[in-house]
C-alpha cells in the first residue's frame, strides 16, 4: 500500500492537514460524514479507522 | 508533531493584531475621546483588517475550511455572547446604581460621548475574547 500524507488525505476528504492532524492526536472526533470520508479514502472499513473506548475521554 | 498555521488561524491572529493594535491606543492612550476619535477607530480597524486579511489571502495556497474550522467558530462567537451580556449586565447594574444615588448626571454634553465608550468598549472587549477563544481553541488542536 503506498503511504498518504496529511495533507493528500486532508485535500482528498476535503478537510484541513491540522484537522487530520487533531484526529490522530484523538483531539477531535470527527462527523460522521468526514469519519466516512477518511475510511473511504484510505479503502479500509470504518471500524478499522475509527474506534470507541467508552473508558476513554471519548 | 510540528503544525504549520491553517489559513483560519492565520487570519484570527491578524484580527487580533489589528484589535489591539487599533483599539489599544484608543482606549489606553487617549484621555479625551471625541465622536472623531470613534469614526476614525472604526475606519482604521476596517482599513487595516481589509489590508491583513487580503495579504494573508494572497499568501495562504490552501484556503480551505472545514467542519473543525467551524465547531471553533461557533465556540468563539459563544465565548463572545457571553461576555457581552455579562458586560450589559454589569454596565446597567453600574448604571443604576450611579443613578440611585444621584452621581448620574444625563444633562451633561458628555453623557452621550461616554455612554458610547461604554458601549464601544463592551463590543471591543467581546470581539477580543472571541478571537482570543477561537485562537486558544485552535492551539489545542480544539
Amino acid at each position: 500500500m503506498r503511504e498518504m500524507t496529511q495533507q493528500e488525505l486532508a485535500d482528498r476528504v476535503g478537510v484541513t492537514r491540522q484537522t487530520v492532524i487533531a484526529i490522530e492526536q484523538d483531539k477531535y472526533s470527527p462527523s460522521l460524514e468526514t469519519a466516512f470520508k477518511v475510511a473511504l479514502v484510505l479503502g479500509v472499513p470504518l471500524e478499522q479507522c475509527f474506534q470507541y473506548d467508552p473508558r476513554g475521554k471519548r | 508533531m510540528p503544525t504549520s498555521l491553517s489559513y483560519r488561524e492565520k487570519s484570527l491572529y491578524a484580527s487580533l493584531a489589528a484589535e489591539l493594535l487599533v483599539y489599544g491606543p484608543y482606549f489606553f492612550l487617549h484621555q479625551q475621546n471625541s465622536v472623531n476619535k470613534v469614526a476614525g477607530m472604526i475606519i482604521a480597524i476596517i482599513v487595516l483588517q481589509m489590508i491583513l486579511q487580503s495579504i494573508i489571502a494572497i499568501v495562504t495556497r490552501n484556503r480551505v475550511t472545514d467542519e473543525r474550522d467551524r465547531l471553533i467558530e461557533l465556540r468563539g462567537y459563544r465565548a463572545g455572547y457571553l461576555t457581552i451580556a455579562s458586560l450589559m449586565v454589569l454596565g446597567l447594574g453600574m448604571l443604576w446604581f450611579h443613578a440611585s444615588v444621584g452621581h448620574l448626571r444625563l444633562d451633561s454634553r458628555m453623557m452621550g460621548l461616554h455612554f458610547l465608550n461604554v458601549f464601544l468598549g463592551m463590543l471591543v472587549i467581546a470581539d477580543i475574547t472571541k478571537t482570543a477563544t477561537q485562537i486558544v481553541a485552535y492551539r489545542r488542536a480544539l
